[in-house]
């Protein structure tokens, strides 16, 4: 267990760099076959925008998957501690323990979480901790066509997330929230992170139980 | 700056209409037991039955009330988890001991002030006000520390939820004094003195009505000038797809309405428009409950 105010040893961290994705959602598939998410919900996914008037436009991306963040709302919300945080930052659920309560799902401010509906407890993206334990990277990592995705200690000053984060001007989703996500982003637009520009309203069709 | 979105996965709601209902009768139960201890204890024999209707709804309430939540979670048969793994920074953890104790407190209250002696009732009386504010209270802090929703992470929230009990948990009270006074109580005098009593606790009613009114209406204002989901949210009840739900279930005809109605000169001694505003308010609060838990989570995060 890692006390507050304790600096973890290592530290494990993403980086999407925007300047090199092209919104081909290989990401979102490769997370699917790897994880194998079932219909219907999505733990990393893209979300596309596209702006200006014709012919000054282009297109942003927002890759979105959990954040695991360092004060994550989850885990102190969960009534029974089935959210839990390994020592290098990721944010685990255990799945004999969950209850389906969905007040993680409700106070996630990334909105990152789902319900399996085959098996009925909360899921999420786990960075792909099996694959990481063996020294291996994020399924989503290893097969972004422009290597867009970045994984990586951040506490080793010697990796080249760290050396990235360091040397270029980085972002993060909703920093005021102190949630302290670890997804970091190079050259996200203001637009694409920005959940109500271009949103046309709630209809009762959407997300139903 | 033109915005169109091309690709988005959209997430379901995490929470429903069967929590909205399990606050609901949480706050009935919470309301009508408080309600039930200011009758006993008040001194004056003709409160006596208000407090005996008031001891009896209470745990039946909340006998229903965890039923809700146990049909909401998508494993309900490790609902025993939840008294086995405690997570003291979660409100729900707090939920399920005072979701406990507090039924329990309240069966044995409900006996003594049946069967006295008339000291016991009034000591488990004080003793489960605490608890029912706090089995009510704790489901405002459910919503309050969802940090990620912009109509739930309030200070409000604790407070608005404790006021909007009592104004339900007052109005079922009338509801079910006035089916009493009605077609259970024969001698005439007696239900002349029933109805004085009842249209008074109609007057408490409009008094804690405008306290939650004037609590809603901070909450709005200070949203309206808060972050932009706090703006969208607002602007979804105020014109958007809940206005029906706020605006005219939960404000107008909630609100508005049963305030006219028991303060008017003329239909505040009624007895049938009295019970017309107590219904009217049993409405008014079940759609406030749904408009915060769903029209809450109605705002994309994403």
């Amino acid at each position: 267990m890692i006390r507050k105010g304790e600096k973890r040893k290592k530290r494990y961290g993403f980086l999407i760099d925007l300047r090199r994705c092209i919104g081909c959602h290989t990401c979102s598939v490769s997370c699917k076959a790897e994880n194998g998410v079932p219909l219907k919900v999505f733990r990393s996914w893209v979300k596309i925008i596209e702006k200006g008037k014709y012919p000054n436009v282009s297109r942003s991306f927002l890759p979105s998957l959990c954040n695991n963040c360092d004060s994550p709302i989850c885990l102190k919300n969960c009534p029974v501690k089935a959210t839990w945080q390994r020592n290098d930052g990721i944010v685990m659920i255990d799945e004999h323990r969950c209850i389906g309560c969905k007040y993680c799902m409700a106070s996630c401010p990334y909105d990152v979480r789902h319900i399996n509906p085959l098996k009925k407890y909360v899921q999420k993206c786990y960075w792909c901790y099996h694959r990481v334990d063996k020294e291996l990277v994020p399924a989503c990592v290893e097969v972004c066509i422009g290597r867009a995705r970045i994984f990586g200690d951040i506490n080793d000053p010697n990796s080249e997330i760290a050396q990235l984060i360091a040397t270029n001007p980085v972002q993060v989703l909703k920093p005021e929230l102190a949630t302290e996500p670890r997804v970091y982003y190079i050259g996200l637009d203001l637009d694409v992170m920005d959940p109500m520009k271009g949103w046309k309203g709630w209809r009762h069709d959407d997300g139903g139980e | 700056m033109d915005v169109q979105i091309i690709y988005n996965i959209p997430h379901e709601r995490p929470l429903g209409y069967l929590i909205a209902t399990y606050f609901y009768l949480t706050g009935l139960s919470a309301g009508s037991f408080v309600v039930s201890v200011i009758a006993t204890i008040g001194g004056k024999v003709e409160y006596k039955p208000l407090g005996k209707i008031g001891a009896v709804l209470a745990p039946i309430l909340l006998i229903f009330a965890p039923i809700n939540l146990i049909l909401d979670l998508e494993r309900p048969l490790r609902f025993w988890h939840l008294f086995v793994y405690l997570n003291f920074t979660s409100p729900i953890t707090y939920g399920t001991f005072l979701l406990t104790a507090y039924p329990l407190s309240g069966l044995i209250y409900a006996w003594f002030v049946f069967k006295g002696p008339q000291k016991m009732a009034n000591f488990f009386g004080i003793l489960g006000i605490p608890l029912a504010i706090c089995t009510h209270g704790y489901t405002g802090f459910i919503l309050a520390l969802g940090k990620g929703r912009a109509l739930w992470s309030t200070a409000l929230m604790p407070s608005l939820f404790i006021v909007s009990a009592m104004v339900s948990g007052i109005a079922l009270l009338i509801l079910i004094a006035s089916i009493r006074n009605r077609f259970f109580l024969k001698n005439p005098e007696e239900r002349e003195k029933d109805k004085g009593l009842i249209t008074g606790l109609g007057k408490f009613m409009g008094g804690i009505i405008i306290m939650d009114l004037f609590m809603v209406f901070n909450a709005i204002l200070v949203l309206l000038t808060s972050t932009k989901e706090a703006y969208e949210v607002v602007k979804l009840m105020l014109f958007g797809s809940f206005s029906l739900e706020f605006l005219w279930i939960e404000i107008f005809l909630g609100g508005i309405v049963p305030l006219f109605l028991v303060f008017n000169k003329k239909t505040s001694k009624s007895l049938t428009w009295v019970t017309i505003a107590s219904i009217l308010t049993l409405i008014g609060v079940y759609s406030m409950r749904v408009v915060v838990v769903i029209a809450g989570q109605s705002v994309p995060l994403h």
